[in-house]
């Protein structure tokens, strides 16, 4: 499953980026993320609840930064598992920002997600509307953290 | 390990759903017990609504309007005489739920606190407005099927509230329909469509259902409809207006561009339903 999708924030690329690198302005503004703990260099561990309708799940994340170009790209892969439970959930992220003409940054990513076990089984088709819903939860909070307006 | 609890009132439901952190209620059991299976979803106790009296059973209001109780079976809807002309809509939907099976074990409360977007009581309820009576522990309100779906599986429905009611206008003499496209038989909605006349013949009520979070219904593009129910360009003009405000999801029922294809064609389907009967 592809999610992407891009959004504007008014502040300049370098503030953003350093926003977007920093896990205790993230763990933040991602919904439902309980915590970031950085492992290295490059490793962090993340939980995160996620709830659609009557389920519920909490997701244990292991986030890689594959590789990074100052100020402007982000690879990743992110995977996890979900507790004790059949769900396995695993992603390769691109995140990019770009500079407005009018100062600001626009910043665009792109996921491709695979899902399997029990919530494999509820349609990843809700997930991606969950996703789009969650995305514009993120850049509220992303905004109010950057002391922006929309 | 789960407790199972057999409230007698509806107060006492909502006592125990409040007591209990991880409670949920059960209605019938339809979806909520596979889903259990799948392991989707669980909790500590389940707030059964079975053995509360006076939740199940369809009557008419001294005033004509028509009250479903949330516990009410989809077969029982399915063939309730009551719901006739401008009702019989969901009739024809409750008749399209799945088989008889589930026909037997799902109620209208369960179905609609669920909130599948696919779900066909959703639209046929919406083009009836239907209102929902919601009991909790603040008290009893009343919400409009309108207003009640507020996003995927989300509704207005708060934290230990249950559904105990739906009542709807008193039926008049008109013709009304309900359609869905599915892959099979007795499958969830790809894309579904219900309608009523007017009671005075000139105007419809459309909702379309499985293509958006809740039922889509627009009352502006409805009113522009009126008298022009057999000029095909205002019949376009009004799909165009539903499928603009819907937001399909792409599954294993259909893509998303593919459900915005379906709406028209269901729209005049169900015209075509309905200037048959009238004639």
């Amino acid at each position: 499953m592809k999610i992407a999708g891009e959004f504007e924030i008014d502040a300049p690329r370098a503030e953003v980026w350093e926003k977007v690198r920093d896990p205790q302005v993230m763990v933040q503004c991602i919904p439902g993320c309980e915590g970031i703990e950085q492992i290295d260099a490059t490793t962090y561990r993340s939980q995160v609840s996620v709830k659609v309708g009557p389920i519920k799940a909490t997701f244990n994340l292991k986030v890689e930064v594959v590789s990074e170009e100052a100020p402007h790209t982000v690879l990743s892969r992110t995977s996890g598992e979900e507790g004790t439970r059949a769900s396995v959930v695993s992603s390769e992220n691109v995140l990019r920002l770009a500079e407005t003409p009018e100062g600001g940054t626009l910043v665009s990513y792109e996921a491709d997600v695979s899902m399997t076990g029990r919530l494999g089984k509820f349609g990843l088709g809700i997930f991606r509307k969950k996703a789009d819903q969650l995305a514009g939860v993120f850049v509220e909070n992303f905004r109010a953290k950057l002391g922006v307006s929309a | 390990m789960t407790e199972l609890l057999f409230p007698t009132t509806v107060e006492e439901a909502v006592a125990l759903l409040a007591a209990h952190e991880d409670a949920r209620p059960i209605a019938g059991g339809a979806t909520l017990v596979a889903m259990r299976n799948a392991g989707l979803v669980e909790s500590t106790h389940l707030v059964s609504l079975d053995r509360i009296a006076g939740l199940a059973g369809i009557v008419r209001l001294e005033d004509g309007r028509i009250r479903i109780g949330a516990m009410t079976k989809h077969a029982e809807t399915a063939s309730c005489e009551m719901l006739s002309g401008s009702l019989e809509v969901l009739r024809k939907a409750a008749g399209m739920i799945a088989n008889r099976v589930v026909r037997n074990m799902g109620t209208m409360g369960g179905s609609v606190a669920n909130a599948d977007p696919a779900a066909d009581y959703l639209p046929a309820l919406a083009c009836c407005d239907a209102v929902l009576t919601i009991a909790g522990p603040g008290g009893t309100r009343e919400v409009s099927i309108l207003d009640y779906v507020e996003d995927w599986y989300e509704t207005a429905l708060g934290e230990g509230e249950i559904i105990t009611a739906f009542t709807l206008p008193a039926p008049y003499a008109a013709a009304s329909s309900y359609r869905k496209i599915a892959r099979v038989s007795g499958d969830f909605a790809t894309a579904s469509c219900a309608m009523a006349l007017e009671a005075d013949g000139q105007g419809v009520r459309v909702a379309i259902g499985a293509c958006g979070p809740g039922p889509i219904r627009d009352p502006e593009a409805e009113a522009a409809l009126c008298g022009h129910l057999g000029d095909p360009e205002a019949v376009a003009t009004f799909a165009k207006a539903l499928a603009d405000q819907a937001d399909p999801v792409d599954d294993v029922r259909g893509s998303a561009e593919y459900r915005l294809q379906l709406i028209p064609r269901l729209i005049s389907g169900v015209l075509n339903d309905i200037s048959k009967e009238t004639v």
